[in-house]
């Protein structure tokens, strides 16, 4: 094999490393979408209730918010 | 394929499955005394075998295959017979009956699942599920969401009018008014939430879908999917992109969807995209007319990972634990207590009040309940502490039996403020939890116990400790290295103060053959900071 070809394979092997690498962090990224809609969920639903410093309420949405998932 | 049927010779049936001679590549419908039970296409289904081609039975038929029966084979298209022997299989002397233990016809579906397809359904038995699919519009309208006729029901309400024979359930679908994932997901909730509200019982499948289950005349239960779907922003000089849970992925443009139009499904009127013909293409391809009852979504994997990366991932093994589960649904749970109960109690007494995380059967959850304590049982399939549910209130014992789900973050956190609000402290006790699940599993267990325990209370974990290799498919429990389970807890702010490292004879099941297994226990607690 010549020193063109080895560098190019070695080149290609370094690429393919970096694109494997490039698309398990764009998945990473993707992941925090359901992981904030998630949480931006939890908060609404309970932070009203909450607002309103009554423990039955609260409660009482903590209750429905779980019966609903 | 063409309406030409495909010439097909040499056939030969026998327990492997259906040997024949064919260059074609068409879809044959496989059928039983007059009845199709199977649709397979003739090249893509099998493989070359002594000098022609097998398609083996699909793994579901299996069991039926003892008897005899009238097989022909038909070309799906074009309606011609190419084989119709009487065929004999195994040693049974009867005619060979698919059907389920009701005795109802049943059919393999496009995934080779044994299901009711409509095909053997009267119109009389398909008017439920109409009524459903209106009624479940109705309460999605209602949410201010406009939804329609998505996949297999609205290929065949444009096709055919009608519901397509070889299908066994119906699909909704909607594409939200929201471009970013976040919206639609929240979007989602709070459809499911409306649905919920109103009486219906649901089940999430990822961020943008869940099943709506609605309960017919006759008492049957019956699942209608809701699929979310929006349409992605251009980037740069590409077309906006129609995505629609859970495989489509395709340029689109909204006015192909709204404002929705009408089509006929069975004598009955229900809404559809305004160009159903675009969702179709987008869905099946340029060939969507032409029928294929054997049809694989050949989804491109750019979609494939976008729709996982966005929405997918709260439901990793369900299905598995599921169908292992319902297996056990009406056995009692064991009148005894694990060794991990044991250790409980050596090192606790009887405590006030136990938390069974993982709880399948809820054995323990019912043993320590049995002694006096208040138990909850958390479990992703809670049907399966049904059976102990009842017994403990039969007995006057308190088991509390919650549906919790370690990979959704919003169940999580919600139980564990629930367990944190009830009378402390509290005893968690995790039985092959850690091996039964997922990394991420793993992390909602350690922030809910975090949750429960951070005001005094330990957790209590036994599961097979190994070198932590992957898991292979099919494989429930998984061996998980003691030093990484440690070192997860500390990081999460736990203190270890007991384990051991024991081994055990094991039969063989879901941990895969029978021999000497690891099994490690540990004893955690959040020291109060």
């Amino acid at each position: 094999m010549s020193l063109r070809s080895r560098l190019a394979h070695r080149v290609a092997g370094d690429l393919l490393t970096r694109i494997e690498e490039l698309e398990a962090e764009v998945q990473e990224n993707r992941n925090l979408n359901l992981r904030v809609a998630e949480l931006i969920d939890l908060v609404q639903e309970l932070l009203i209730p909450v607002a309103s410093q009554d423990r039955d309420r609260i409660d009482a949405a903590l209750a429905k918010f779980q019966h609903s998932l | 394929m063409t309406a030409a049927a495909p010439r097909v010779d040499s056939v030969r049936v026998d327990g492997r499955g259906i040997w024949f001679r064919s260059a074609a590549d068409d879809v044959v419908d496989v059928c039983f005394d007059g009845r199709r039970v199977w649709s397979f296409w003739l090249q893509r289904d099998s493989a070359p075998s002594a000098g022609g081609r097998l398609a083996p039975w699909p793994s579901a038929l299996l069991r039926f295959l003892d008897g005899t029966t009238r097989l022909s084979l038909v070309a799906h298209v074009s309606g011609v017979t190419v084989y119709d022997e009487e065929v004999s299989l195994g040693a049974g002397e009867g005619r060979i009956a698919v059907v389920s233990p009701e005795g109802k016809p049943l059919g393999l579906d496009k995934s080779n699942r044994l299901s009711q397809t409509f095909d053997s359904r009267s119109a009389e038995q398909v008017a439920p599920l109409l009524d459903s699919i209106a009624h479940v519009l109705d309460a999605i309208r209602e949410a201010g969401v406009e939804a329609f006729l998505a996949y297999g029901t609205l290929l065949g309400a444009v096709r055919q009018g009608g519901l397509i024979g070889h299908d066994s359930d119906a699909d909704l679908g909607y594409v939200s008014r929201h471009s970013h994932p976040v919206d639609v997901m929240l979007e989602s909730f709070r459809l499911q939430r409306h649905l919920s509200t109103l009486g219906f019982d649901t089940y999430r499948y990822s961020g943008i879908a869940f099943r709506v289950d609605v309960i017919e005349g006759d008492g049957f239960r019956r699942g209608l999917d809701v699929f979310g779907g929006f349409i992605a922003e251009p980037v740069g000089d590409l077309p906006p992109m129609l995505y629609l849970m859970g495989e489509i992925g395709s340029p689109f443009e909204r006015e192909w969807v709204y404002p929705l139009t009408t089509a006929t499904l069975e004598g009955r009127t229900f809404p559809v995209p305004g160009k159903p013909e675009k969702l179709l293409e987008a869905t099946y391809g340029p060939g969507w007319r032409v029928p294929d009852p054997a049809y694989h979504f050949e989804t491109p994997r750019a979609t494939v990972r976008r729709l996982n990366g966005w929405f997918r991932g709260i439901r990793v093994l369900r299905s598995e634990w599921e169908r292992k589960l319902s297996h056990h649904r009406d056995k009692p749970a064991p009148d005894r207590a694990s060794a991990l109960a044991d250790l409980v109690v050596a090192h606790e007494g009887v405590p006030s009040h136990v938390v069974d995380l993982g709880a399948g059967r809820a054995g323990d959850a019912l043993w320590f309940a049995r002694q006096g304590s208040s138990a909850t049982a958390l479990d992703f399939v809670p049907r399966a502490a049904e059976a102990a549910r009842r017994a403990a209130e039969a007995e006057g014992h308190t088991l509390a039996v919650r549906e919790v789900n370690l990979l959704s973050l919003r169940s999580v956190l919600a139980e564990g403020a629930r367990l944190a609000r009830s009378p402390g402290p509290r005893t968690v006790l995790a039985r092959h939890l850690v091996d039964a699940t997922v990394p991420a599993g793993r992390a909602g267990a350690w922030r809910l116990c975090e949750m429960a325990l951070r005001d005094g209370g330990r957790l209590y974990l036994e599961f097979w400790a190994g070198d932590g290799r992957r898991r292979h498919e099919g494989q429930l429990l998984a061996a998980v290295p003691v030093e990484l389970v440690a070192a997860e807890l500390q990081e999460r702010g736990a203190v270890i103060v007991h384990r051991e490292v024991t081994t055990m004879q094991a039969a063989s099941g879901e941990t895969g053959p029978a021999g000497e297994r690891t099994v490690a226990r540990m004893v955690a607690e959040w020291q109060t900071r």
